[in-house]
């Protein structure tokens, strides 16, 4: 379920930590489901077990995910308030994305009424 | 923890090292890099108490490992240059393994001798170079060592047995916290298993960081802005700057949040952060002034 891209400019750590996220968000991972133990995913990946212990600490940290000592990690079941780093970071993303929409000629109206659909369908309020 | 503090060797009045720091974590997997003649064979040959340090000195757990055989007996070895008796053969070997190492673990001998399909009984100098270093691995992590530690311990193997002898590696690691030191040219794989990292340069520890923050503090940017004019963009740690057309290259070592912010003061039209690969890190840092191998790499 996980997979790593050693070609990627990201590093090993940040990609089980976005590998993670999106397997909660997508809904594969539910609350209170098991994470692999870091020993079980170490020996799968090929991967150094400090990077992991550290990648589920930072999950930890942001409130994805918490530690029951003895038994291991668990999907968290609601998220802690989120960082404000962090959403902005992710609003970055968009930006460009927009621009090269408006660049293309694509009506604002349309790219509004595109994000609209996207944030109904990720089950928004709005 | 290995310790290794103020390392210093002299051969015929050359200095291998000099005044050498390095400090291996337990239960880490360091890398140590370096061109080469930098001492990273001299340093494999202290920490495994071949050498009598100059001055200096080198502890395993506060020990030094100089003369001392009940050390030397958690401490597993794969020099660049194997070593095997004349015309034995893995089991003939495995039984002398035996009986200098304690912790000899006979069920893990056996289940990796049958993983790798060695043959136990053929003479080990037979053997093709790659199976040589096979041979060598089996035997060493059969010894269920606390600290390993590994010269060039993956060139001439094939992906597949890399694999297999990383997950051996990654797995001791996780399971008993065994203590890895590995010395590799090969730094995409150094990249993805080790998370400290010694960078050694002419008998000297240049470098020696974790890893993950090695990486977050040196960035590549690719940035244009709007208006040509001058920005001396002073608060940044500028280590390279250079213009290919309209788009400027830098490569900087701060933070990423601070580079970030600097930045879009100035209004770019295109910014583009990337983080540097230890490949990258490795060429700069040794480059220094050459501007030839720096204008191959950015």
């Amino acid at each position: 379920m996980f997979q790593l891209d050693v070609k990627s400019r990201k590093s090993i750590y940040e990609q089980i930590v976005d590998n993670c996220k999106e397997l909660i968000i997508a809904g594969v991972l539910a609350p209170n489901d098991k994470l692999p133990s870091v020993r079980e995913l170490s020996a799968m990946l090929t991967v150094n077990p400090n990077t992991i212990q550290k990648a589920y600490r930072e999950l930890e940290q942001s409130g994805w995910i918490y530690t029951v000592s003895g038994l291991g990690c668990f999907v968290s079941e609601s998220r802690h308030a989120p960082d404000p780093l962090q959403i902005r970071a992710l609003l970055d993303k968009i930006e460009p994305l927009v621009r090269e929409l408006l660049f293309l000629g694509v009506p604002a109206e349309s790219i509004r009424q595109a994000l609209d659909k996207m944030i109904r369908k990720g089950g928004g309020s709005r | 923890m290995i310790q290794v503090t103020e390392l210093s060797k002299c051969f015929d009045g050359f200095s291998a090292l000099s005044g050498l720091n390095v400090h291996v974590e337990t239960g880490s997997i360091y890398g140590l890099i370096g061109v080469n003649g930098s001492g990273k064979t001299t340093l494999i040959k202290h920490l495994t108490g071949v050498y009598m340090p100059d001055a200096g000195q080198v502890t395993f757990d506060g020990e030094d490992i100089y003369e001392n055989t009940v050390l030397k007996e958690r401490l597993g070895y794969i020099p660049d240059d194997l070593y095997f008796f004349n015309s034995y053969s893995i089991r003939d070997m495995a039984s002398f393994y035996r009986k200098i190492y304690p912790a000899w673990n006979e069920q893990r001998y056996r289940d990796m001798l049958r993983e790798f399909g060695l043959p136990a009984v053929r003479k080990i100098s037979k053997f093709s170079k790659g199976m040589q270093k096979q041979a060598a691995f089996i035997l060493v992590m059969s010894t269920m060592p606390d600290y390993l530690i590994l010269d060039e311990p993956i060139d001439g193997l094939d992906p597949l047995i890399r694999k297999r002898v990383w997950r051996y590696v990654v797995s001791d690691v996780a399971e008993r916290q065994m203590t890895v030191l590995v010395s590799s040219h090969n730094l995409r794989e150094m990249e993805g298993i080790c998370d400290s990292i010694g960078i050694l340069s002419e008998g000297r520890m240049m470098i020696e960081r974790d890893l993950e923050e090695l990486k977050t503090d040196i960035h590549k940017i690719q940035v244009a802005f709007k208006e040509e004019k001058e920005r001396p963009l002073s608060n940044l740690n500028i280590l390279h700057r250079e213009k290919r057309g309209s788009v400027e290259l830098l490569i900087v070592r701060n933070a990423g949040n601070l580079v970030k912010s600097e930045l879009e003061k100035e209004d770019p039209a295109i910014l583009d952060m990337l983080p540097l690969s230890l490949e990258e890190i490795f060429i700069y840092e040794m480059g220094g002034e050459n501007s030839e191998i720096q204008s191959i790499l950015f």
